[in-house]
């Protein structure tokens, strides 16, 4: 007979950095965009330098494209793939590398952050404590995202009298490009500083 | 979604939102219509100015129509058909941003359309437009914009279109009477 018992130690907070986060809106387009790791920023410094492609195409604008198109493609296939009745939604992809996050509005807004992998927990063999803590963390991921959409986005972006839902000025356009008088920029809102207060406030946020 | 729990959705909506004083709200938005009149002089133009102030309203009214949803934690799931549309356009948004439930009514046999009932509209509290001859006495001589015309609300047009415009629905929203 053993005397098997589990020492539960209490759950270390997830270990967990955030690389970057988007904004899409219902079209594809990037409404905002920002990298606060350091890895990812060397990451898109790398991709800018080694990039082959014509001169006047942003490589990390494309980048960006290909994550929406990923989380669209996605959405679709979990939509068709959930049982008759219930609305499926994308709630976040788990790469080797790293972990997307996805929240999703009614009205096409989509926020999608990267984090790294969350290593909750110095005792690998309890796996249920580690997958506890995991779960924990995404689901704080998940009530960050709602937070951001629900007390920063729309109170300062919204609300803002310059706002236009067809004429953002999108990321990462040359300024010579077409972004036009009247397209409204997110910078003209403290949506940023605000984004970055909250995010600096999360215990898991390193 | 059931009408009594839409209803208890709106209310509960409408008590956690930051209020006007019902005649402030009137008189400014008479106040602006007196101002577009003023600039525009004809009643076409008005009505569809006023109809694209609502666009910009409506549009700004969907997130955070959705957001203090969630927040309030009240399940909006996704329109199936346009019936439900029309229940949480009238039942829930009018009643989160108004305070007063709209009736929907004369759903056309293909679901295609809908006509919404309001029977308290608080931005006309203090108005009555002047008749067909009435305005012509007004505008006699100066040839100017048709009073009886106006049509005065026009702003929930540009509203709801703005809004449903926001949730891939594109609509087309007139006014078939107003008192």
């Amino acid at each position: 007979r053993h005397g098997h018992t589990m020492v539960r130690a209490p759950i270390p907070p997830p270990n967990m950095t955030v690389h970057s986060l988007h904004i899409f809106d219902r079209k594809g387009k990037t409404l905002f965009s920002k990298t606060y790791s350091q890895p990812a920023a060397m990451g898109q410094q790398q991709l800018r330098q080694t990039s082959q492609g014509p001169a006047d195409e942003d490589p990390v604008d494309e980048q960006r494209k290909l994550v929406f198109g990923m989380l669209f493609s996605l959405r679709e296939l979990v939509g068709s793939l959930a049982p008759e009745g219930e609305k499926g939604g994308l709630h976040s992809i788990r790469t080797g590398a790293s972990t997307l996050h996805n929240y999703e509005t009614l009205s096409g807004l989509r926020f999608a952050m990267y984090t790294t992998n969350d290593v909750g927990g110095a005792d690998a063999s309890s796996s249920s404590r580690r997958s506890s803590a995991a779960a924990e963390s995404n689901v704080s991921v998940k009530s960050a995202l709602k937070h951001i959409y629900t007390e920063l986005w729309v109170e300062s972006v919204i609300k803002s009298p310059l706002y236009r839902p067809g004429e953002m000025s999108t990321v990462g356009q040359s300024s010579s490009g077409s972004g036009g008088g009247d397209a409204f920029d997110i910078r003209s809102t403290n949506f940023e500083k605000k984004l970055d207060a909250f995010l600096q406030s999360m215990s898991w946020f390193r | 979604m059931s009408k009594s729990s839409a209803s208890a959705s709106g209310h509960a909506l409408w008590s956690k939102m930051p209020k006007a004083n019902t005649e402030l709200f009137a008189l400014t938005y008479g106040s602006l219509v007196t101002e577009l009149i003023r600039d525009y002089d004809n009643a076409d133009e008005v009505n569809s100015q006023l109809d694209r102030i609502g666009h910009s309203i409506g549009v700004r009214c969907v997130d955070e129509f959705l957001s203090k949803a969630e927040v309030g934690g009240i399940n909006i799931p996704p329109c199936q058909t346009m019936k439900d549309t029309a229940d949480v356009v009238a039942r829930i948004g009018f009643r989160m941003f108004l305070g007063v439930s709209a009736e929907v009514a004369n759903h056309a046999p293909d679901g295609s359309a809908f006509s919404l009932f309001l029977y308290d509209n608080p931005l006309s509290i203090f108005v009555e437009l002047p008749t067909a001859e009435e305005a012509a006495v007004i505008s006699g001589g100066r040839g100017g914009c048709d009073l009886s015309k106006i049509k005065y609300s026009n702003i929930y047009c540009g509203v709801i279109r703005g809004a449903l415009e926001q949730v891939n629905l594109k609509v087309d929203c007139r006014f078939v009477r107003d008192v």
